[in-house]
């Protein structure tokens, strides 16, 4: 065992402030803190050691926790900061200055904005006719002409929506760069989180042979892959619960990748595309569990806030699907003191097999809504193949009214896909920052289900899944009870969560879209390409656990604060991180 | 008294590197905001600032971890730490995780440790990174398998549920036939703890007398406990090193029954409501106390009174050190005593 010290930070002899400190705002980067305190999950560099002390001391006094704490009496108004918004807990320097600067001057009185629980409308199924008219800003009145100016390439089959699909193809005109390869974000130290739930001695060889399966897939070991499949399904049929489950959607992940059946064919196919079927799954993995309800419910909180002061603004939903996220920040918006402003969404999805026109369905919808509850609502529909295929022209305010749009870009589950093809992510980001908006909310599955390596990727998936699919049953209250109506949806979720599961194993290539990657990876992008986080703080953080108390069914769901990010697990894993960000001012 | 505050201050600072200071005193007011004087307690906002960090199974420094739900009923949840086995040569480079993870780590006899955080039983929780850290030196240490309990706490769970957790625990492990070892193979366990986790451990280790359960021993870090009457130390050393007795109090208060007082014997085993441990196979046990902790007096009598109930104990008393000085690996205290606490587990063993 050393005996020498490593460095530990400043020395504790009268050391004076350091003079020239980094502004306060510039976090510490991974390179230049103290190591020690940094392995706790503490970021201090060691140059404001002693300016962080003297910080702690500074708020100790005003809390008056001197050394007469015992005497002096016990009074409410020793009930420190009850309306602070607490940020990045990490980052002491910056923690510290925000206490102690709302010591010196008292908050407003004013609350903090926040979200209120979703209001209760009736969900929007899918593909259901409205006959209702909308208005009070019908979109469909815009002048015609500008409307052929607007759309570039091929013709939308509503007034509403601007097609860029088939002409502009792929990858975005010119946008890709050679025949560059898309690398995986590396990662900085590879985990394994796990969680085990189940451990019977069944499920553990069941894992085995799962695991044994996948690396004979690896090393084309086709026979005594096909063996192993049919131990798989027999293990799994004495199995119960969510292992079996799992164990089911792998194994056949697996014997199709084994069989290489080309292209994959049947309902678990690629779930990227827009079919009825990937629409009601969806529907039915939000309305079950909480994951997609966290999602929308912090990324609001992060545009409510961005919004504050804003008159006008224009939120960007890079996959609307129903719209089930907007109605919650409409309420949100129209309660807020000074009132809502005028209000402007552009919803994105890809094209229709039946060319129906499910986009403007969804802006009926929630224009109709919008009209209940008094706010200023416009709707534009995207169409786009990929994201990549959106230009900032199909964007830009173009209403002559003085006052900027504040602008919102939202993606749930969006940019992973990106990743499948070279440059696409890319050239989100670049029309992303042409767009310049006031923050970019980003939702994605925490886990790295894009390893180059077969059987690495396997392993995290098949960990990330069992804990997922073990939350779906967690929720469902103890064994013993008989089934609810409501459990039908579970069959729902597993389906569209079998769906990631077969994309992830049996394909490859441009097919295989559900390339998810850890915050730690996507903060490595977003800063690559210019963006800086927006910090997602404490009351965040408690109405997301607030609500799951309400709404969801399980004791094991947490909500996690992470350098800024909050994310959603199950038990002691994450499943779910939501970041936010902003172009970096240059 | 502002000119006495400051010396104080002053005093607290030297007596420990500044970088242990700071984390300290940073737990010092985040813990000040949490507490309401009407004895509930900010969770939400606890949470929030509590640093964690996920189990691993890919092996780090030699050490991984994994996470089990061992009661569903209670939603008890444990992180069980394990030195990597070595690779048996027929296998190639996966780990197959739950078969290795729970391949005995040696074919020789080896400790398992269960672990009780500390946190005045309403901070902090299994996967908190300082207690990840301080179970993975554990490992590296003494070659043992820990498992670290996340059990419930005050004031949404009050006495005995941290007992209760405990006790569930130490059934579970009994039942792993890969944590047994040794000839004749056997569940070879220490319990251990700091704070309030040493509190836990102590009363584990009484049920687990009174059952006829053999534990290896027990490994007491500034063990947290209270009584009705103030000790000397106590009024000594009442804020002056991060703690208060204000706050020691608040804690009492949130863990014990409702109108129970300090005298209480979960909180004073040894004191007017204690039961005696003559005659009980009480393990042996090595406690380690802090000088500069207000209670050192109090762990020094509790030790005191194990000897003189006719139980082993080593006393390892570090008279300069304050309470946390095993969080970071940064003075004397904690080298010696990781040494302390690696000979008492391997020679126990």
């Amino acid at each position: 065992m050393k005996r020498e010290y490593p460095d530990s930070g400043t020395s504790s002899s009268g050391e004076a402030a350091p003079k020239g400190k980094l502004p306060a705002s510039a976090p510490p980067s991974e390179e230049d803190v103290d190591e020690l305190l940094a392995a706790l999950g503490y970021k201090v560099r060691p140059s404001e050691m002693a300016d962080v002390a003297q910080k702690l001391e500074q708020l100790e006094m005003a809390m008056g926790m001197g050394t007469a704490a015992s005497t002096a009496p016990v009074s409410d108004d020793m009930v420190f900061f009850p309306e602070t918004v607490h940020y990045n807990p990490s980052d002491l320097s910056t923690w510290l200055d925000s206490m102690l600067s709302e010591l010196n001057t008292p908050p407003p009185p004013l609350p903090a904005p926040s979200m209120a629980p979703p209001p209760s409308v009736p969900s929007f199924a899918p593909a259901e006719s409205s006959s209702v008219n909308f208005d009070p800003n019908p979109i469909s009145q815009s002048d015609p002409s500008r409307e052929r100016k607007r759309m570039r390439t091929g013709s939308g089959s509503g007034s509403c929506s601007s097609s860029s699909s088939s002409s502009l193809g792929r990858g975005g005109a010119g946008t890709t760069v050679g025949s560059e390869v898309i690398e995986p974000a590396p990662v900085a130290t590879p985990g394994l989180p796990v969680v085990v739930v189940d451990p019977q001695e069944a499920g553990v060889r069941l894992v085995h042979a799962l695991m044994a399966c996948a690396e004979a897939v690896q090393q084309d070991n086709l026979k005594a892959a096909d063996a192993l499949v049919k131990q798989i399904s027999l293990l799994a049929s004495s199995q119960g619960g969510a292992m079996r489950k799992v164990a089911t959607y792998f194994s056949e992940a697996l014997a199709r990748r084994i069989y290489q059946l080309r292209p994959p064919v049947g309902p678990i196919s690629d779930p990227s595309t827009f079919d009825s079927l990937a629409d009601l799954l969806h529907m039915h993995f939000y309305e079950t569990c909480p994951y997609l309800k966290f999602a929308h419910f912090t990324a609001n909180q992060a545009i409510l806030e961005a919004f504050a002061g804003c008159k006008r603004v224009h939120v960007i939903d890079f996959g609307i699907k129903q719209g089930m996220q907007w109605p919650a920040l409409l309420q949100a918006l129209a309660l807020r003191p000074g009132g809502p402003p005028s209000f402007r969404l552009t919803g994105v999805g890809p094209p229709q097999p039946d060319n129906s026109d499910a986009l403007q369905q969804v802006g009926l919808k929630l224009a109709q809504f919008a009209h209940t509850i008094r706010v200023d609502f416009k709707y534009r529909g995207l169409v786009a193949n990929s994201l990549a295929d959106i230009e900032p022209y199909m964007l830009e305010d173009e209403s002559d009214d003085g006052e900027p749009e504040a602008v919102a870009i939202n993606s749930v589950c969006e940019l992973h896909g990106l990743l499948a093809r070279p440059g696409e992510l890319d050239k989100v980001y670049h029309t992303v920052q042409k767009v310049k908006p006031k923050i970019f909310t980003v939702v994605e599955q925490e886990a790295n289900h894009n390893s180059g390596s077969f059987l690495d990727r396997f392993t995290e998936a098949l960990h990330y899944y069992s804990t997922m699919f073990d939350s779906l049953e967690g929720s469902n209250g103890s064994p013993a009870e008989p089934p609810s109506p409501g459990q039908t949806d579970h069959v729902m979720s597993e389906l569209y969560l079998g769906r990631q599961i077969f994309n992830i194993v049996a394909c490859e290539g441009t097919d295989r879209t559900e390339r998810h990657e850890t915050l730690a990876q996507w903060r490595r992008r977003f800063s690559l390409a210019g963006f800086e986080p927006v910090h997602l703080g404490s009351n965040a953080y408690k109405q997301a656990s607030t609500l799951l108390a309400l709404f969801a069914g399980g004791d094991g769901y947490r909500v996690e604060e992470k350098d800024g990010c909050l994310t959603l697990g199950w038990h002691t894993r994450s499943l779910i991180a939501t970041s936010a960000w902003r172009v970096m001012a240059s | 008294m502002a000119g006495s505050n400051e010396v104080n201050a002053n005093e607290c600072k030297t007596a420990v590197p500044l970088n242990t200071w700071v984390l300290i005193s940073n737990f010092k007011v985040a813990y000040n905001m949490l507490r309401r004087p009407d004895g509930t307690f900010d969770r939400n906002l606890a949470e929030f600032l509590d640093r964690r960090v996920p189990a691993n199974a890919s092996p780090v420094n030699g050490v991984a971890s994994f996470d089990l739900i061992i009661d569903r009923a209670t939603n008890l949840l444990v992180r069980i730490y394990r030195p990597v086995p070595d690779p048996v040569p027929e296998t190639t480079s996966i780990p197959s995780f739950l078969e290795d993870l729970s391949r005995p780590p040696s074919s020789d006899p080896y400790p398992v440790i269960i672990f009780f955080h500390g946190g005045s039983f309403a901070h902090s929780s299994s996967n908190t990174t300082i207690y990840d850290a301080l179970c993975r030196r554990f490992v590296s240490l003494c070659g043992a398998v820990v498992i670290s309990v996340n059990y419930r706490r005050a004031p949404e769970h009050r006495y005995p549920c941290a007992y209760d957790d405990g006790w569930t625990t130490l059934k579970w492990a009994l039942t792993q036939p890969w944590l047994h070892s040794g000839d004749p193979s056997r569940l070879r366990v220490f319990l251990s703890g700091d704070s309030s986790g040493g509190n836990i451990a102590h009363h584990v280790a009484v049920r687990a007398a009174e059952s006829g359960i053999d534990i290896a021993g027990n490994i007491l870090l500034n063990a947290m406990f209270g009584g009705n009457v103030r000790t000397e130390s106590e009024r000594r050393l009442d804020g002056k090193y991060f703690v208060t007795l204000q706050d020691r109090d608040w804690y009492w208060k949130a863990y014990l029954p409702e109108g129970a007082d300090r005298d209480h014997p979960a909180c004073n085993p040894f004191g007017p409501n204690g039961t005696p441990l003559e005659g009980l196979p009480y393990t042996k046990s090595l406690v380690i106390v802090s000088g500069l902790d207000l209670t050192s007096d109090r762990q020094l009598a509790y030790a005191d009174w194990l000897k003189k109930s006719g139980h082993e104990v080593k006393l390892v008393y570090r008279e300069q050190a304050t309470i946390g000085f095993y969080l970071l690996p940064n003075t004397n205290h904690f080298y010696e005593v990781m040494d302390e606490i690696k000979s008492f587990v391997t020679s126990n063993c």
